[in-house]
């Protein structure tokens, strides 16, 4: 008798535990999903220090992916002309190719490097042969901003 | 059975469990070689052709009617993506499979055609353990398997031409190739 209401107490305390973490966990999900801040590319480019290593969402056509691997990617501003790069980060793998020319919404943290890593970066960038010609997006890859994606969805091909 | 007997069946039977494997990593190994030196991507196969657009363009004169008409010239209206104006002078159309290059003043237009690069990229697939999971813990088998061809490769002979003769120089000349071309790309 006594074995069994300690079985039922251990069984109430796994359960009511199983439910804190579950209501922690929610909790947690619910201030993450509060943390993420929508910004369009211009306002990530005008004040980068107010979005510094946030979860941001972002969006934009997709104007080139890297052929060498898709390791990076760049979408465009409704401008048409201010451009950021994107990097694969959490599950992302790499970007596909076929991405170019679709609207991809991007959820990632946006990140500054450091002025010494951005040198490295920038010399890293012009020492490649493919980067010898300047395109439109050459400036957004040199640029020590960019958004580290760790989900991402085709809004329209 | 002696060690030998036991050196030549493992040589052997890792050598067949693993034939296909050593194909797939050799040939994406060449793949990815070539790719590190921008000479082909083994990933895609890329191909452009020139078409003149029958007058020269500028940026504030392109609209929805310019696109069609540069798509039924390329025909390629089905596949219509998106556009935009990399720069003042040239137009990129966006395509499943592809994309349109304007050259807006000269009229010049370029169609390039992407598609998937058959067999190799399903090798670099691999190559790079993209599908990770399983493939992981097999391929890090096939890397034990092969450290283990290779020693047991050592001692298949005896004699003249093995590792105490001819074998044993071909050994040495075969790790001071690697190491020399280190020194004098890393250091020198």
């Amino acid at each position: 008798m006594q074995r069994s209401i300690l079985w039922v107490f251990i069984a109430f305390l796994a359960v009511s535990c199983n439910q804190t973490a579950k209501q922690e966990g929610d909790n947690q999900e619910a201030s993450k999903t509060e943390q993420i801040v929508s910004a369009t590319i211009v306002e990530l480019l005008a004040a980068p220090a107010d979005y510094q290593d946030k979860e941001v969402a972002v969006s934009g056509m997709v104007t080139h992916v890297c052929r060498h691997g898709g390791q990076k990617c760049f979408i465009v501003a409704d401008d048409g002309e201010t451009q950021i790069r994107i990097v694969p980060g959490g599950d992302i793998d790499e970007f596909k190719i076929e991405m170019e020319g679709s609207t991809v919404a991007f959820k990632g943290i946006f990140r500054i490097l450091i002025p010494e890593v951005a040198a490295e970066h920038v010399e890293d960038h012009e020492s490649k042969e493919h980067h010898v010609v300047e395109q439109s997006h050459s400036s957004a890859e040199k640029a020590e901003y960019f958004v580290e994606a760790v989900d991402f969805k085709e809004v329209s091909e | 059975m002696n060690w030998r007997k036991w050196n030549r069946w493992i040589h052997r039977e890792l050598g067949f469990l693993f034939f296909g494997m050593t194909i797939i990593y050799g040939i994406s190994g060449i793949a990815l070689n070539h790719s590190v030196a921008r000479h082909w991507n083994p990933g895609f196969i890329s191909k452009a052709i020139s078409i003149q657009y029958p007058d020269t363009l500028q940026k504030a004169d392109v609209d929805r009617a310019t696109i069609e008409k540069i798509l039924v010239l390329t025909g390629e209206k089905a596949n219509y993506k998106q556009y935009y104006f990399p720069d003042q002078d040239h137009l990129m159309i966006y395509l499943k499979g592809g994309h349109i290059t304007v050259n807006m003043p000269t009229g010049k237009i370029q169609l390039t055609k992407i598609r998937n690069r058959p067999v190799f990229r399903e090798l670099n697939y691999l190559h790079y353990n993209k599908p990770k999971k399983l493939w992981t813990w097999f391929s890090d088998l096939y890397a034990f398997g092969l450290i283990l061809i290779a020693i047991s490769g050592l001692f298949l002979i005896k004699g003249k031409k093995g590792i105490s003769g001819r074998g044993g120089i071909l050994t040495i000349i075969g790790v001071l190739i690697p190491l020399v071309l280190l020194i004098f790309y890393l250091w020198l």
